[in-house]
């Protein structure tokens, strides 16, 4: 694999990511994360979502009006979003985890990381790394909303993936963590840790 | 190629559209049948919880087959009443062909009985009288972000609550969503009484329900409210003074008279279990 592959696949995961540095996706990552279990299922949805779509406006990108290009990106991003909304209702496994994520699924169309990645990436490149690109994207944006969810749902319910652990221990579910406002302030820490790893993102 | 040509652009957008469509509306179609199915055996298990048989948990494991195949074992009888507590019809309740209401029909029967510009006939209301003595009759209402509704099955006394479960589309997770979520607020249904006679049949009291020195509720029909979620719990209650009142001439029809204990039925008034 070429340097600048690699470089596509391992930029969104942490120099690049596209929420702690580009800040997109933040609506639904403040949305999603208070359990892990939903907080992964959300994370392969937008893996599939930002991956598949890639590729495909990739492969038409030469074909596409330039004047009515967002609207095709639109009509493919909601097809994939439906698709996988229907697949998820359609297993005895995932349908429980569906109806508990209800709207965010659905929601994944507004999710700026899809339509950011194809403005920028897939529309002038070919479609293998487009669909890398949308993948690590996705990946990218499904590791912070894990590292979120973990500590929302361990000191909000007491559990990790619906498994007891502090609850056991006489521990009080903290109720503030389950509401929004503490994921902005779980994001808001993990920034501020990116950004006194990484100097060069840092304002003069 | 000049792909800014009006001509071009129309036909592209179009062609994209009608492929898209396509392929979305064969997908809807073929996959209809397996989100039925989960919807029904997803239903089914909440009144299998409801009616005390197991937790929704537990049944959540055993899979759609065995959900079916135990409604199938436990479920007495079903049918639908109107408002004046006469039977309609009855339901299927074979193991092929298990009728029960999705939460779409309870939608349609939600506008039924309150009236208003989306009535589309009168009310026909589901009743379920399993095994064990219990009968399940659902609610359905708003609550703050979308429907909300549920289960709640009786004693044989027709007044005695035996459980109750409620599911939401997209209420408050860790708030509101403890109406399903939260055991204990589940639990706290059981033993309580509805009071059919009185407008406010059941009631989810804010600031919470008169209590006594061991914190047992000391008024039959009235519990706490969830801390956090007063438009939930709002939505809830009225939902379940709603529905219950529109079963209200069937309750009264056929609970047992002179009876005090929630064991007892018939013309004896004897609990089976003394």
């Amino acid at each position: 694999m070429n340097a600048k592959l690699k470089e596509t696949i391992l930029n969104p995961l942490f120099k690049g990511n596209p929420i702690t540095v580009l800040v997109l996706g933040i609506c639904s990552s403040l949305a999603v994360t208070v359990t892990m279990k939903g907080a992964l299922v959300m994370a392969l949805s937008v893996i599939v979502v930002t991956g598949i779509s890639s590729l495909i406006l990739s492969l038409l990108r030469k074909t596409i009006p330039g004047r009515v290009r967002i609207i095709v990106q639109l009509v493919v991003v909601a097809m994939m979003v439906i698709l996988v909304d229907q697949i998820l209702k359609s297993f005895e496994a995932t349908y429980a985890i569906d109806k508990q994520l209800s709207v965010y699924i659905g929601l994944i169309i507004t999710n700026c990381i899809v339509m950011g990645r194809i403005e920028a990436f897939a529309l002038g490149n070919k479609p293998w790394p487009s669909f890398l690109d949308g993948v690590a994207n996705g990946a990218g944006y499904g590791l912070i909303l894990l590292i979120v969810a973990f500590f929302r749902e361990l000191l909000g319910s007491g559990t990790l993936f619906g498994i007891d652990i502090l609850n056991r221990f006489g521990y009080v579910p903290n109720n503030l963590v389950i509401l929004p406002p503490f994921a902005l302030i779980l994001l808001g820490c993990i920034v501020w840790v990116q950004r006194s790893i990484q100097k060069d993102l840092q304002e003069k | 190629m000049n792909t800014n040509n009006n001509l071009y652009t129309v036909i592209y957008t179009s062609v994209i559209v009608i492929v898209v469509a396509a392929l979305l509306a064969f997908v809807s179609q073929s996959l209809k049948s397996r989100q039925d199915a989960n919807e029904k055996a997803d239903t089914i298990s909440q009144m299998l919880t409801a009616a005390g048989y197991a937790s929704k948990a537990e049944l959540g494991k055993l899979g759609n087959t065995a959900v079916l195949d135990k409604y199938a074992a436990e479920i007495e009888k079903a049918f639908v009443i109107d408002l004046e507590g006469n039977e309609l019809r009855t339901l299927g309740i074979e193991r092929e062909g298990i009728e029960v209401y999705s939460p779409k029909q309870l939608k349609r029967q939600n506008y039924n009985i309150k009236g208003g510009p989306n009535k589309t006939g009168d009310p026909e209301l589901p009743v379920f009288l399993f095994k064990n003595g219990r009968t399940v009759v659902p609610i359905y209402g708003a609550g703050l972000w979308g429907p909300i509704w549920g289960y709640i099955s009786f004693e044989k006394d027709l007044g005695t609550i035996g459980g109750a479960y409620f599911d939401h589309e997209s209420e408050t997770a860790g708030l509101g969503a403890k109406i399903k979520d939260d055991p204990s607020f589940q639990a706290e249904f059981i033993g309580e009484k509805a009071d059919f006679a009185d407008a406010n049949v059941f009631d989810i009291v804010k600031g919470g329900a008169p209590k006594d020195a061991e914190g047992k509720s000391v008024v039959d029909n009235k519990i706490d409210a969830i801390t956090g979620a007063t438009m939930t719990s709002n939505g809830l209650d009225a939902a379940i003074d709603t529905w219950l009142a529109a079963y209200s001439a069937w309750f009264s029809a056929n609970a047992p008279k002179g009876c005090d204990k929630p064991c007892c039925s018939g013309e004896d008034h004897k609990c089976e279990e003394e």
